[in-house]
């Protein structure tokens, strides 16, 4: 087990390293091809593991901090959580990689993108499969790092590196709390383990549980761009679109769920911070299909419905249903994923045109891309029997049986959600593939990129298999989850499961139907009408309800006045003039003291001999 | 007697010396210095260092100053009587300086007055010569090396350009 | 011989305030002062051969003929460059070579 771990890890930090350094002397395709063996390595050791996988497991590789009582062992956990969400990154991230291949065929600097997404493998996994506090924190930073440059990829335009710039300031946010968390932890615990934390939280009051909740809970919101840190994911769109599949889709953002996941055991306990969760995944989740409603851009679409697929597994976790959010994880992770993809083949074939307004007719001149598309958007929208539609369900049963008016209010919320969800993936189907003013430009590439849809249809149409409901048969993951706090399976009756499910299966069914009458049909109708300037309400939604703007009121208004002060009045005003008022004060009195130096040598001697003088009529003195 | 002759020739020497800085012509001055100079050989001998006397004439009265002549003559000073002079107040800190230093030097002398006791011994040539050549042999090196360098720097100075 | 050890310093700095007093007051021409500068050495040698005598060690006349030594290296160095300053400012008045006023 220790042999597949550390390879699993190992496989990608070497890639990367290899392409990183050694990238641009080597061949474009020995790049390539180094680059998905790696992942694909650490795939099949991930695999190897999850078959010959017993019980949890920590394996310690070395240590890495041992000073006092402060030990940081580099030791890893592999438990259902950890071991699921290892296949699943090793299998998404492995296809992305094939996809880049090909999507990236035309981009010089190969060497640098491969060793990034590599790189990016590497934290991701430690992330996942850290057993220390400390070391999740390194991949945290890690995947945060390696998602910054990559948003950036294209750093010669600066809406990009601002992008970039805006994706890394807006997580460190979220970051500092978790530092702050891990330090508060430390002291009121002495330990970093993560086993060890969970089994600890009985130790502790409830406040500061509660408190512990929250920090962990603003560290997930910045990661996972949860309400109100959500400002950067739309912005990340800037990089290439297999890093947005595969890095602000399928992984890194999906790290705040596995994080409060992990440490459900402990905070578990604290309602507050529950009901905190719960909330603010039920907020975002509406506020992202709201604002996916009225984007024009592709990828923004996405971005948004990304950023509420996240709510609803914050929503899962804030339920206590650690399965069913972790089940909603993966099955995201693969039509997301598949999504994203399927957007960067229609991204491709339209010249890199992003407006969906602008795009039609590719069902005929694409048809591979639309049935995987379609297949994805039917897994986003939750139409019955997809992955997407268990998956989801699995949340809202969660929520149901939570009872209590905040959690039944919020699964009133959640199938609002879900019913907009079903609007906007269809809006988004009709207006890209549907009419017929389709005109396309075929890559050779085009057409391995859009094998790669394919695996990830079939996991995103039959993810459901995971965990089925009961009434069916005993669903695989919650059997798999059984062991874990949090993991148990809500119980209810079939009867009240199966009405649920019908009335998650009516709310996708009516999206799809408002869809279809207002896209389908209209379609022509409201392509005129998007020439026309925005009404209030759109506007409202594409901006993402104005909060970009708010908080440049609010927070960078109020800074940038505030630096501003400080840079003219304080530091130029104050401490750079009185600088150089003490530098020109010394300057003059140094020149008039350098007066003094005349150059001539007589008046030197006479003052040197004038001393030597009086030392020794200082001594004769004495001596008298 | 010998104490008699220390007296003159401490004499000779001071007023030789006033002479030489006193004179109106850089060479007047050398040929008064010289003379000087030979009367304090006489002092050294009496002080019993025979070699250090030898070598006052050979190397000060007879290479150094022979050295100022030849500079003085190369530089072409034309007429050397326009040269300025010292002005009678450029003398006054000279005088204030040699009273200063002679009498606190005088004071301190003649405060500290322990031993008139042994008297003065003469060190032989040969005791001399073993301690420089054995005692100071790293310092002798040094200094033969700072001659060397003195001379490629004189080399290197009074070439023509 | 019953000279004082006391009387030989007197001499000695005698010589010594006369070179100082000479390297003070001639300013107008450096040779005087490398002059006074070999007065001043000189008394020196008198201090250490005067003590030399009196304790009855070799040292100081060691010393002594150190000094000579490194006089012929300072003489033969100095008189080089008041050569060379002459070459170029024409010059022998120590206060024409203050390039190096601040």
């Amino acid at each position: 087990m220790q042999t597949y771990l550390t390879l699993m890890l190992l496989f990608p930090l070497a890639g990367g390293l290899t392409c990183a350094l050694a990238g641009r002397k080597l061949p474009r395709q020995a790049v390539e091809i180094l680059a998905c063996a790696a992942v694909w390595g650490s795939f099949v050791c991930a695999a190897l593991a999850a078959a010959s996988y017993a019980a949890p497991q920590t394996v310690t590789l070395g240590g890495w901090f041992s000073s006092f009582d402060l030990l940081i062992p580099i030791s890893l956990y592999l438990d259902p959580l950890s071991l699921s969400l290892a296949v699943m990154i090793g299998f998404v991230c492995g296809l992305i990689h094939v996809y880049a291949v090909f999507y990236m065929r035309k981009e010089g600097d190969y060497a640098r993108f491969f060793a990034l997404l590599n790189i990016f493998v590497f934290a991701m996994l430690t992330l996942v499969l850290a057993e220390s506090l400390p070391l999740l924190y390194l991949g945290w930073e890690g995947v945060g790092f390696c998602s910054y440059l990559l948003i950036g990829f294209w750093y010669t335009d600066k809406n990009n590196a601002d992008a970039g710039r805006k994706a890394f300031i807006t997580t460190r946010i979220g970051d500092t709390a978790l530092v702050i968390a891990l330090a508060w932890m430390f002291q009121l615990f002495g330990t970093l383990s993560i086993t060890q934390l969970n089994g600890m939280g009985f130790l502790m009051p409830g406040s500061i549980v509660t408190a512990i909740g929250i920090l962990f809970l603003i560290a997930a919101m910045g990661k996972s761009a949860q309400v109100p840190l959500m400002v950067w994911l739309p912005d990340a769109m800037a990089g290439p679109t297999p890093v947005s599949a595969m890095i602000h889709a399928a992984t890194m953002v999906t790290a705040g769920v596995y994080l409060l996941s992990r440490m459900y055991p402990l905070i578990g306990s604290s309602a507050t911070a529950m009901a905190t969760i719960a909330v603010t995944g039920g907020v975002t989740a509406f506020y992202g299909a709201t604002c996916a409603l009225a984007q024009r851009d592709l990828k923004r679409v996405l971005a948004f419905s990304t950023i509420s697929q996240i709510g609803y597994m914050m929503l899962g976790v804030g339920a206590g249903a650690v399965t069913a959010a972790t089940f909603h994880l993966l099955v995201h992770a693969f039509f997301k994923a598949l999504l994203f993809l399927g957007a960067g083949c229609v991204i491709t074939a339209m010249h890199h045109e992003q407006d969906i307004f602008k795009m039609g007719g590719l069902r005929k001149t694409l048809p591979l891309t639309f049935w995987c598309y379609l297949a994805g958007a039917a897994c986003l929208a939750g139409l019955p029997l997809t992955g997407g539609f268990f998956s989801k369900d699995s949340i809202l049963v969660a929520l149901w049986h939570k009872g209590g008016t905040l959690y039944q209010s919020l699964y009133a919320l959640a199938l609002l959600t879900a019913l907009i969800t079903a609007y906007y993936s269809f809006r988004m189907v009709y207006l890209v593939f549907g009419g017929s003013d389709g005109h396309k430009h075929v890559h050779v590439e085009l057409k391995f990129m859009q094998l790669v849809l394919i695996p990830l249809a079939i996991l995103g149409l039959f993810g459901g298999v995971l965990n089925l409901p009961s009434y069916i048969g005993e669903g695989f993951l919650t059997r798999f989850f059984a062991g874990l706090a949090g993991g148990a399976a809500v119980e209810g009756t079939h009867t009240e499961e199966l009405a649920l499910q019908a009335v998650a299966a009516t709310i996708a069914l009516a999206g799809l139907l408002a869809a279809y009458v207002r896209y389908g049909k209209g379609r022509s109708q409201r392509l005129l009408e998007a020439k026309a300037y925005p009404t209030a309400m759109a506007a409202f939604l594409l901006n993402g309800w104005y909060f970009d703007r708010l908080y440049q009121a609010v927070l960078i208004r109020p800074y940038q006045a505030l630096s501003g002060v400080l840079w003219q009045k304080v530091d130029e005003g104050v401490i750079d003039d009185s600088l150089d008022r003490l530098a020109g004060g010394l300057g003059f009195s140094g020149s008039w003291l350098g007066r003094w130096s005349t150059g001539r040598v007589s008046i030197y001697i006479v003052s040197f001999a004038a001393g030597g003088a009086l030392m020794l009529g200082y001594l004769a003195w004495l001596a008298l | 007697m010998e104490t008699t002759l220390f007296y003159i020739l401490s004499a000779v020497t001071v007023f030789g010396t006033l002479c030489a800085i006193t004179a109106r012509q850089a060479v007047r001055a050398i040929v008064y210095l010289v003379t000087s100079f030979f009367a304090l050989a006489l002092i050294f001998y009496i002080l019993g260092a025979p070699l250090v006397a030898a070598f006052e004439v050979i190397i000060y009265a007879g290479a150094i100053m022979v050295l100022f002549l030849f500079v003085i003559m190369m530089l072409e000073l034309g007429s050397p009587e326009k040269l300025p002079k010292p002005r009678l107040a450029d003398w006054w800190p000279a005088v204030i300086l040699f009273l200063a230093v002679v009498g606190s030097v005088t004071v301190i002398a003649a405060s500290r007055q322990p031993a008139i006791a042994p008297g003065f011994t003469a060190i032989s040539v040969r005791e001399f010569s073993q301690a420089l050549f054995t005692r100071y042999g790293i310092a002798v090196e040094a200094i033969s090396m700072q001659l060397l360098f003195a001379l490629v720097g004189a080399l290197y100075l009074g070439r023509r350009r | 011989m019953s000279v004082p050890l006391s009387h030989v310093l007197i001499l000695a700095s005698v010589l010594f305030a006369m070179g100082l007093g000479c390297v003070v007051a001639w300013r107008a021409n450096v040779i005087m002062m490398l002059i006074g500068i070999e007065i001043m050495l000189n008394a020196v040698m008198l201090t250490f051969v005067g003590g030399s005598a009196h304790w009855g060690i070799a040292d100081g006349q060691l010393f002594a003929l150190m000094i000579m030594a490194l006089t012929s290296a300072e003489v033969s160095l100095a008189l080089a460059m008041v050569v060379y300053l002459h070459r170029r400012k024409g010059s022998v008045n120590t206060d024409d070579f203050d390039s190096m006023k601040g």
